[in-house]
Order: structure tokens, then C-alpha cells, then sequence
């Protein structure tokens, strides 16, 4: 349940809001009006029953004559409506449906795909719930909104003309009587609505405060048993219950004053309306009876819908919020660093170049301070440090996770900025330290969507890095399930995985953000090993968290709160005897007597 | 049905109601009669040219009257039934919150919180349509219904009425099943609703996998396909959903057509008149209604009654660790002993602690320290009673923790977890939690101890800052010096820190564990820690390994024996300088 978001749309940003939505309709042009037209047809068939009847009543009953032949077409002719009306009305109600459903689905893969086009920043900042909240739950506010609340309107509205029509048709003194309902029913709409959307706007916030207080609780009940609070928290919750309870006693008023009932109070109205009318009639003039069967069935079936209409009125309202919601999303500015869609600019050596970035996440603190090297093809730079040091943000800006506005970075001379997309991620491959594994099995993990790699290349891959004998120990090899983000497997396991998954693409650039998480010690050595071929001819920038894995690094940056301290090979750092040595020495556990008094 | 006699307890405690409401509906069941009969007598009577300006007048009277007594019934009863049912709903769900409440944590390790939230919002639900809608569509189905068909027996044509009902039963076993295969298909578009709503999770959870592998298109591709399941499910809903408008009107259609007919011919024998015919017609659609109903009943009630059971079997569970007779109601003081032989947790292979032997005096701090799985927090969970069942035995003040009243027992007990949850409330709230009217200062006075107080000035709101959930996000070092603050604010006999300084830094830590020893000389302390700053100054130290300890003494003991935690100690300190920037 994501936190309500208080928020009151101005009449005009509704009418906005649902403008948009109406746009979604454009490419069913066609469907929608062939629905329509069906819906026509099945409106017209439930007016022209009755009138069959009525001319039964009238024409043949009452002057008790009965040929054969008209009788016997009459009866053909409405049984034929009653068929066709229930087939029309089948058809149309089934085009609403897949209609609304195609539309949320287009709204649907709009929002998805939005969420594929932001920057990180987005994610850095909003919760992963809310952005699942908008592509998925808000969706399906649409959805209702179309299926129950417009296709109801547009029903009711068809049946309400239809039967005026007819009843214009039969007798336009008191069809124009009939339109006095009609402000009737308006004034109780409009005051309904009036009422309904706050009374269940608030029992949705009390439902919702309610499952928030039961997740809260349950969640924190180890604390709350601790600090014995559980009788504080049955009062809290007793309150809010009660506050939901009256709430919902609140809409249950308003709907017993307002809705069905009242609706009703109309309709009875309506009949003393025409028996009056008809009763009065019938004192100057002979009425028939048919018409006022006609009319009594008339009215009958104008009420239903009105009635189905109201109690969707308060759906309407919650779906232009949700979708309010969703558009805000699709109109996120956030988007990711823009790279050129095509272009020849191809990344033959992998020669990267750091010149003078400086780069900060928020505006304020820089994280990164004027950070230049040169990684040239083939070598392998390694980058340390402690947590927060800029290791990480180096990698982010490289993967142009980040846009940056200081500072040049050079791929083979040539700014990075200037290769499509599709070219950096082909050319450079990350393996990322929480190797993210998804639903499906490891063959899927490793070749993740290309089709184009087959099972041969998937296990050449995992050969390569060592993945192979693992994988193979397990019950069903490469088709082994992974589930909820590979829980089932190891951190060194999802490692190799991960490895393989990067290699099965053969990139130039190499960028390693190795894993601090325990890993076994049956995995390590399969791990470094892998690492090493790995690194073999690619241009590697790695983050190491062990320096016993980059000892062999062309280039070693030592970094320190977004600057690069100490620079150079693993030997002239050892030598330097600087923060480097510290760290190794942390790391092997070598201590000496100087510094362990 | 048997639903309501499972519920015949809230039925008998609401009986007022529920009599006075369903006497309601029998009485709207018996005014709804009167319209469709007063239009057949007012078209006979226009027909024959008997109808007179006071009879018209009496009938529509007679008519304004029946609509105003429905209207206020129908309001009345709506709150008598419906009313009750949202009562119940109350009932079921501060009832199951209060088991839940009553739980223990080995109740909360074999269930998913997401699966209970299910119970205490769908399943409520559940039931309570079936005490609600359910006794509606019961009461109405047979009332309206029955009554309906009386009328139309009695006052026109007994034969006519079996004639025009014969298409009826149909309709009733028609939406019924359809209610059945929509409800099995709506299952199913479900789930592939949460297979969409899956995939977008793992989607943005795995983002930077799929930007790194340029993998976008393909993933919306992916989406793309699922959603279009969705539709396809949806769709399969949609096929029987539409069903039951066009059932209705054509088996409606088929009733009236066949009332026509016959009713023609019944006129022509003079055996009804053209009034009556007219009449019937109109009982004929009052019938729909409780035909329906008649339908939806089954499965309202079969709904019903699977959650209900979900929930009586939840609210079945008992809770495990209670007190024992005649445990001491007094608050624990004194010496500490800790005398486990061997314990492990439920369903664990492996002994979780193995002759652990401590003993604490009171007014002192032991620290405890050891890596990951390593019985630290074992050792803090018996002592919080959250598990027993262990071989051995914990006195405090020479009595076992076993013979406190447990409310007791944990009154005397500040704990700070490592985990720190905070809930969704103002920071004044939750640092006062255990006494939601401790006066300002006292709150502030436990803040300034955790070193929390200028944090929470620097907050926009201060003091009232919301935090939690729904709330402002705090870093880590916050949240945990808040949790501190929540439990110092209590002022308890035994604080017990587990691991609770591993994201403040070194420099705040020392102040924090300087504050406690100033003003903690009486009470005793329990301080869990990766990092052996937090510890060294204890009385007593025990190094844990594989659920047994390892090494114990002071700090000066330990580093002059030369083992684990002196090494622990000098890594330590090299891992602090690197941190620092190697200047130091």
C-alpha cells in the first residue's frame, strides 16, 4: 500500500487529465465505433420491444382481433430483437472491455517504458514501490475508470436518449412531462457526487491509514512486544478502526439517502406522472392502453442505468487521480544522459581518458575532485580506496549513469559523449558488485534478452570464466530456475554468473566493481581465476576491495574523499609506504610493533 | 450456508438489528406490490371508463404514500444490515490485530507479513460482504421473490405466473455459474497481473543491469509481451462478464413474451383483464432483481466462508511463551547469571549456543564480541525471553528470567536492536515510547544522552519531525542513535546495545558510551559490538565464536593473552587510520 498522496485536482485538471486519457482512444477509432453502433443497435432494440407489445395491446388485443399472419410477424419480429439485442449487446459490452484493456495496456508499456528512459538520479530519489505503484496499481484505476465509469456513462446516455425518443414517438405532451425528471435526477447526482467524493475519498485514507497501521505493526511487532506497547497499539489501532468503522457508516448513510432509494423516490414519481396523465386523460378522451404499458416500461428501464451510473461516480474520481499520478510520471524531466541515436563513431582500441572531472550528486559536495588518468588499450586500472572515496562514482560517470558537467572523459580520444548509445554498451562490459540475477534460469541470465547468442556461446562463456563446473554440479545444469533475484544461489555463485553474462558479449572495456560480500572459499579461487582471463587484453578499470586481486594492475589510484592520493604500481605504492601500504597490510593482517602499541 | 451459523454468534448479538432489518425488507418486499397492482387497477378502470378524478387520486396517493415509506425504510434497513456487517469488520479486525499482537517471533518466522496483511484486509472483507450483501441477497432474494410471486398467483393468474417463471430458474443457474467461471477466471487475470506488477519490481530493481547490457528495448519488449497477457487474461474476464447483462434481458424478454402470449389468450377467455395483464408485467420485472441475487448468493457466501475459516484458523494459533503460575510480579534487580549448557533455535540443525557461562554484577557493562552468527545475538534473545527451551538456566537477582511475569521482566529492559525500526510517527514519538506522556525535557534528555538532540533541531520540523515509513529519511547513524534514545529514555535496569554504534562514528561513539557511564553507575548494561571501541572499557569482555565463548576477561587481560580478540583489536585500529586517510 503506497502512502496516500494528498493532493485536490482543480475541476480543470481533471477535465485536462481526462482529455489525455481520451487520446488513448485515437488508434481504436474503428472499434470504438463499431461498439458503438452495436450499442445503437441493442438501445434501439430494448426501446422498439415494448412498442411491439404496446401495438399487440393495442392494435390487435384490445379490438380482439387476430390474424394470423401480422400476429405471427409481430411475435417473430420481437423475439428476432430479444435475440439479436442479447448477441449485439454481447459484442458491444466485449468491445468496451478490450478496448479500455488495449488502452491501459498502451498507457501501460508508455509508463514502462518511460521508467527505461530516466536517469539514475530518479531512482536515487524515489522509491522503487511508488514508480511499480504508477506503471501497475494506478493503471488499473484507468482501467476501471473505462470499463465501469465511461461505458456505463456512454449506456445510460444512449438508453436515456433512446427512450425519450420513443416516447416522443408515442406522445410528445407527456414525453415533454418526462424531461421534468430529468433536473430531478441531475440535482441528486450532482449532490451525491458533491458529498460522495469527499465521504469516500476519506473512507479510502482511513482504509489505507488502516492497512498501514496493520504493516507498521506487524513489521515492528518484535519492538513492540519488546518496549510492551502491544495495548498502546491495540488503543492506536482501535482508534483508527474506529475511525474507519464510522467512515464507512458515514458512506453507508449517504448511499441509503442518496442513491438507489432515491433514485427510486424518482421513479415513483415518474408513475404517478403518467398515471395522472393518463388518468386525466381518460376523462376527455379514450386513451390506449398500450401506450401507457409502453410508457410504464419506459420508465422502468430508464432508471436501471441511472442507477448503476451513481454508484460509479466516486470510481471516476479516485481513476483521474490515479491517472493524474501516471501522467506525472511520464512527464518526469529526469531523464538519462542523452547519447547521439546513430553515428559511425566506433570504439576500435578502448582507450579511456579521465581529464579534470569533477562531479557532485546533489549540487553541493563534489564527490569527485579534478580526477584524470589515462587507461590505455589492454591495461588494467584499479581503483581503492575506502567507502565514499569516489571509487563507485568514477564507474557511474564511465556508464554515463550520471551526466557530468566538468571535465572531458575520452574514449580513443574521442568524447565519450559522441558514441550512440548502443556502442557503449556493447564495447564496455560491467560487472556490477550485487550482480542482479532475474526470474527465469541461468542460461536466460546469461544471454540475458539477445537472442542471438546461443546455448554454445552461453556455456563458452561460462566456461571462460569458470562458471562451468558449478553450474554443471547443479540438478538442472544451465535450465536450473533462479528465483527472486537468486536467492537460491551464493554471492560468489551470482558473481560468476554475472561474469559469464558480461563475457557471452566479448567487450573491449572491462569495468569490474568486485564483490565485498562473503564469498565462499569454494567460489574464490574460481573467481580469480576467472577475473584474470577476464582482464586479458581488455582495457579493465576495476574497483578492488582486495588488493591481493589487482597486485598485477598497470595503474593503481589510490582515492580519498573524491581525490586521487596516491597514484602508480602496486610495487612503487608498497614502497611509498603511504596509505596504500596501510591497507594492505590491514588487508593481510601483517602488523607491526610500531603500530600495535 | 453454513457460513451463518459459523457467524450465528454476531447474528445473535445483533439480533435487534438484524430482526428489525430483515422486518424492514419484508415490509419494502410487500409496498413494492402495490405500484404494478395499482397500474392495472387504474388501466382497467381508464379502460372500462369507470376511472374518477377522487379514485385517480386515492391510487396515486396510495402510490406517493408506498414510495415515502420505502424510501425511509430502505434507508433504515441499510443501516440495521449493512451497518451491522461494517460493525463486524471492526470486530474481526481489532480482534485479529490483538492476536497478532500477542504472537511470538517464531509465529512471525514461519508466516509472510505480506500473507497476514492478506487476512486482516481481504479475508475481513470477505466476511463481511457475506454479513452484509449476503443476508441482503438472502432475505431479499426470498422475501422479494417470494412475495412477488404470491402476488402475481393470488391477485392475476396462478397458471400465468408458472408460464412466465419457467424461463426464471434458468437465469438464476446461469448467473450463478457464470459467477463461478468468472471468479476462476478472474483468478487467473489476477495472476498475471502480479506477474506485470513482478516484472516491473525486478525491472527497476535490476536497472542498472539492464542499462549496463543496453537492454532496455528488449525489457520493454519483455513487458510489452506480459502486459499483453494481461489483456489476453482480462479478455477471458470479459467474455463471461459480458454474459450477464444480455442473459438477463433475453430471459426477461423470453418471460414477458411469454406472458403476452399467454396472457392474451387468458384474456380472451375472460379469464384476466388487460389491467391485470399490465400488472403482471410489472411484477414480471420486479422478479429480476431476486433472481439475481439468487445467483450472487453463492458465491458471496462461498467467499465467505473461506475466509472465514482462514481467519478462525489464524485466530486459532495460541501464543507460545506465556507466564508461568505464580511468576513474581516485581521488576528484576540485581546480579546477572547466564548459565546455558546448550540451546538452538527452532528447526536448527546446530546448537546456536554451547557452554555459555557469564555472570554480570549489577551497576557493570559486559561487552560482548564475536563475527556474524557467531551466538551474540542468541545470547540477547533468551535474555528477552523471545526463546526458552534451552538447556541451562538465567537468573536475574537469583531468580530464573522464567519466574518474572515476562511484562515485568521486559519493563526492566532497554533494548536497542541492531535492525532499528522506527515507525511512522513524529521523532518525539518514537523516542517516547514507552511512555507517550513523558514530559518534553525528559525527551530531550534521553536525545542529548544518544547524541541525537542537534540532529533532530537540524530537521525542519524538529522535535515533530515525521519519520519512518512514511516520514523523512534519516542515515543510518540516525536512526540508530534514536533507537538509543527511545530505550534511555526508559531509564532501564539492563540497557542492551546490540550492535547498535556500527554507523555512527568513532567520535560520536565515544561520547555516547562516556554519557551512559556517567549517568548509568547503578544500572547495568549489555553492549554487543563488531567493533571493540564500543567494548573495551566494559568490566567484563567474552569473545564469542561458533556459540560458545572464547575468551573473557577485561580488556587489559585479553591483550595480554595474546589470542583472538588482540588481534581483532590491532586490525582494528590499522582499519580506523586507513579510514581516516592513512595520516593519522
Amino acid at each position: 500500500m503506497d502512502a496516500p498522496e494528498q493532493q485536490k485536482l482543480t475541476g480543470r485538471d481533471q477535465w485536462r487529465v481526462l482529455k489525455r486519457l481520451l487520446r488513448y482512444l485515437r488508434p481504436h477509432k474503428g472499434a470504438a465505433t463499431v461498439a458503438l453502433i452495436l450499442l445503437g443497435l441493442t438501445v434501439l432494440g430494448s426501446v422498439l420491444g415494448p412498442y411491439l407489445i404496446k401495438t399487440f395491446i393495442d392494435d390487435y388485443l384490445t379490438p380482439r382481433e387476430f390474424p394470423a399472419q401480422p400476429l405471427m410477424l409481430l411475435a417473430g419480429a420481437y423475439l428476432s430483437i430479444l435475440v439479436l439485442n442479447a448477441v449485439f449487446g454481447y459484442v458491444q459490452l466485449l468491445k468496451f472491455q478490450e478496448i479500455a484493456l488495449r488502452i491501459v495496456r498502451q498507457i501501460r508499456i508508455d509508463a514502462f517504458t518511460k521508467v527505461h528512459r530516466l536517469g539514475m538520479r530518479y531512482f536515487d530519489k524515489t522509491p522503487a514501490g511508488g514508480t511499480v505503484s504508477r506503471v501497475t496499481n494506478d493503471t488499473e484505476a484507468i482501467l476501471e475508470m473505462f470499463v465501469d465509469v465511461l461505458v456505463g456513462f456512454l449506456q445510460s446516455g444512449f438508453l436515456i436518449i433512446g427512450v425519450y425518443i420513443a416516447m416522443f414517438a408515442l406522445d410528445v405532451q407527456l414525453a415533454l412531462l418526462s424531461l421534468l425528471l430529468l433536473p430531478l435526477i441531475f440535482l441528486i447526482m450532482w449532490i451525491y457526487r458533491k458529498y460522495s467524493s469527499e465521504f469516500y475519498q476519506d473512507l479510502r485514507e482511513r482504509l489505507s491509514q488502516l492497512n498501514g497501521k496493520i504493516a507498521e505493526s506487524l513489521n515492528g511487532m518484535g519492538m513492540i512486544q519488546v518496549f510492551r506497547q502491544e495495548k498502546r497499539f491495540r488503543e492506536e489501532f482501535g482508534e483508527i478502526n474506529d475511525k474507519h468503522y464510522e467512515a464507512g457508516m458515514r458512506n453507508i448513510k449517504l448511499d441509503g439517502l442518496l442513491l438507489r432509494p432515491a433514485v427510486d423516490i424518482v421513479y415513483a414519481l415518474g408513475l404517478i406522472l403518467l398515471l395522472s396523465y393518463f388518468g386525466i386523460t381518460s376523462f376527455s378522451e379514450p386513451v390506449e392502453i398500450g401506450v401507457i404499458y409502453a410508457f410504464v416500461t419506459y420508465i422502468d428501464r430508464f432508471f436501471e442505468p441511472i442507477n448503476q451510473v451513481m454508484q460509479r461516480l466516486s470510481i471516476f474520481q479516485q481513476a483521474i487521480v490515479a491517472a493524474d499520478r501516471v501522467f506525472r510520471l511520464m512527464d518526469d524531466p529526469e531523464m538519462e544522459p542523452a547519447q547521439p541515436e546513430q553515428g559511425d563513431a566506433r570504439i576500435a582500441e578502448g582507450k579511456i581518458e579521465f581529464r579534470d572531472v569533477s562531479f557532485s550528486y546533489d549540487g553541493k559536495t563534489d564527490v569527485l575532485k579534478q580526477i584524470s588518468f589515462t587507461a590505455n588499450p589492454g591495461e588494467t586500472v584499479a581503483l581503492v580506496g575506502h567507502t565514499g572515496s569516489g571509487k563507485s562514482s568514477i564507474i557511474n560517470l564511465l556508464m554515463r549513469f550520471y551526466e557530468f558537467e566538468r571535465g572531458e572523459i575520452l574514449i580513443d580520444g574521442q568524447p565519450i559523449r559522441s558514441y550512440p548509445k548502443d556502442e557503449l554498451r556493447e564495447k564496455t562490459g560491467l560487472v556490477l558488485q550485487d550482480p542482479f540475477l532475474f526470474y527465469g534460469d541461468i542460461e536466460s541470465n546469461i544471454r540475458l534478452f539477445d537472442g542471438s547468442i546461443g546455448s554454445g556461446e552461453v556455456q563458452a562463456a561460462a566456461e571462460f570464466v569458470q562458471a562451468d563446473p558449478f553450474v554443471r554440479s547443479l540438478p538442472d545444469g544451465y535450465g536450473q530456475k533462479v528465483t527472486e533475484r537468486g536467492s537460491t544461489f551464493s554471492g560468489g555463485q551470482r558473481q560468476l554468473i554475472a561474469f559469464a553474462r558480461t563475457m557471452v558479449k566479448e567487450p573491449k572495456i572491462l569495468i569490474l566493481d568486485e564483490a565485498t560480500a562473503n564469498i565462499d572459499t569454494e567460489t574464490e579461487v574460481a573467481i580469480q581465476k576467472g577475473l584474470e582471463r577476464m582482464r586479458k587484453g581488455r582495457t579493465t578499470i576495476a574497483i578492488a576491495h582486495r588488493l591481493s586481486t589487482i597486485q598485477d594492475a598497470d595503474l593503481i589510484l589510490v582515492l580519498h574523499q573524491g581525490e586521487i592520493v596516491e597514484r602508480g604500481t602496486h610495487r612503487e605504492l608498497l614502497s611509498k609506504g603511504g596509505l596504500y601500504h596501510k591497507m594492505y597490510r590491514l588487508q593481510n593482517g601483517i602488523l607491526e610493533e610500531n603500530e600495535a602499541r | 450456508m453454513n457460513v451463518f451459523m459459523q457467524l450465528g454468534w454476531f447474528f445473535k448479538e445483533r439480533k435487534k438489528q438484524y430482526l428489525i432489518g430483515i422486518l424492514m425488507l419484508l415490509v419494502v418486499a410487500g409496498l413494492q406490490l402495490l405500484p404494478p397492482r395499482v397500474i392495472g387497477y387504474v388501466v382497467d378502470e381508464i379502460r372500462l371508463g369507470t376511472l374518477t378524478g377522487a379514485g385517480l387520486g386515492r391510487w396515486l396517493l396510495i402510490l406517493a404514500g408506498a414510495a415515502l415509506a420505502m424510501y425511509v425504510l430502505r434507508y433504515y434497513w441499510r443501516i440495521m444490515i449493512f451497518g451491522s456487517s461494517v460493525l463486524l469488520g471492526r470486530r474481526l479486525r481489532s480482534e485479529l490485530f490483538a492476536h497478532f499482537t500477542k504472537m511470538s517471533s517464531s509465529f512471525y518466522q514461519q508466516r509472510r507479513v505480506g500473507d497476514l496483511m492478506a487476512h486482516a484486509t481481504n479475508d475481513i472483507r470477505a466476511v463481511q460482504q457475506t454479513a452484509g450483501h449476503g443476508v441482503l441477497t438472502l432475505v431479499d432474494s426470498v422475501t422479494t421473490g417470494g412475495a412477488v410471486i404470491i402476488a402475481m398467483a393470488v391477485t392475476i393468474d396462478w397458471k400465468l405466473t408458472l408460464i412466465a417463471l419457467l424461463p426464471m430458474p434458468l437465469m438464476a443457474v446461469l448467473t450463478s455459474w457464470y459467477g463461478k467461471m468468472l471468479h476462476e477466471r478472474f483468478r487467473t487475470a489476477q495472476e498475471a497481473f502480479s506477474d506485470l506488477n513482478d516484472k516491473t519490481q525486478e525491472s527497476i530493481a535490476g536497472i542498472k543491469v539492464i542499462k549496463t547490457f543496453g537492454q532496455e528495448e528488449e525489457d520493454i519488449d519483455d513487458f510489452r509481451k506480459l502486459s499483453a497477457d494481461v489483456v489476453g487474461k482480462n479478455v477471458r474476464v470479459a467474455r463471461v462478464d459480458a454474459l450477464f447483462d444480455p442473459t438477463i434481458s433475453l430471459i426477461v424478454g423470453l418471460s414477458f413474451f411469454l406472458s403476452i402470449i399467454f396472457g392474451a389468450r387468458f384474456i380472451l377467455n375472460g379469464d384476466m383483464t388487460l389491467g391485470d395483464l399490465v400488472a403482471f408485467n410489472a411484477y414480471l420485472g420486479l422478479l429480476v432483481w431476486p433472481m439475481l441475487a439468487f445467483g450472487f448468493l453463492f458465491n458471496i457466501v462461498e467467499r465467505g466462508r473461506a475466509s472465514y475459516g482462514r481467519i478462525r484458523e489464524l485466530l486459532a494459533v495460541p501464543p507460545d511463551i506465556g507466564d508461568a503460575d505464580g511468576a513474581a510480579d516485581a521488576s528484576p534487580r540485581g546480579d546477572l547469571a547466564f548459565d546455558i549448557l546448550e540451546f538452538r533455535f527452532p528447526e536448527a540443525e546446530h546448537p546456536a549456543l554451547r557452554n555459555v557461562r557469564f555472570t554480570l554484577k549489577k551497576g557493570e557493562t559486559l561487552g560482548i564480541v564475536g563475527r556474524t552468527g557467531s551466538g551474540k545475538t542468541a545470547i540477547l534473545k533468551l535474555l528477552l525471553r523471545e526463546f526458552e527451551g534451552y538447556d541451562g538456566a538465567i537468573t536475574y537477582g537469583g531468580i530464573p528470567i522464567t519466574g518474572y511475569r515476562k511484562e515485568r521482566l521486559l519493563e526492566a529492559f532497554g533494548y536497542v536492536p541492531q535492525d532499528h525500526f522506527l515507525f511512522s510517527a513524529t521523532v518525539r514519538e518514537n523516542i517516547a515510547f514507552t511512555d507517550v506522556d513523558a514530559p518534553f525535557a525528559k525527551v530531550r534528555e534521553a536525545a542529548r544522552l544518544a547524541h541525537i538532540d542537534e540532529d533532530i533541531l537540524g530537521f525542519a520540523d524538529g522535535y515533530d519531525t515525521v519519520v519512518g515509513e512514511r516520514g523523512v529519511s534519516l542515515s543510518g547513524g540516525q536512526k540508530q542513535r534514536i533507537s538509543i534514545a527511545r530505550a534511555l529514555l526508559m531509564e532501564p535496569e539492563l540497557l542492551i546495545l546490540d550492535d547498535s554504534l556500527s554507523a555512527v562514528d568513532a567520535r560520536t561513539e565515544e561520547a555516547i558510551l562516556a554519557a551512559l557511564k556517567e549517568t548509568r553507575t547503578e544500572e547495568t548494561t549489555i553492549i554487543t559490538s563488531h567493533r571493540m571501541s564500543a567494548i573495551q572499557h566494559a568490566h567484563q569482555i567474552i569473545v564469542m565464536e561458533d556459540g560458545t565463548i572464547a575468551e573473557k576477561g577485561t580488556h587489559e587481560e585479553l591483550m595480554a593473552l595474546g589470542g583472538i580478540y588482540h588481534e581483532m583489536y590491532r586490525l582494528q585500529q590499522l582499519e580506523a587510520l586507513v579510514e581516516q586517510g592513512g595520516d593519522a
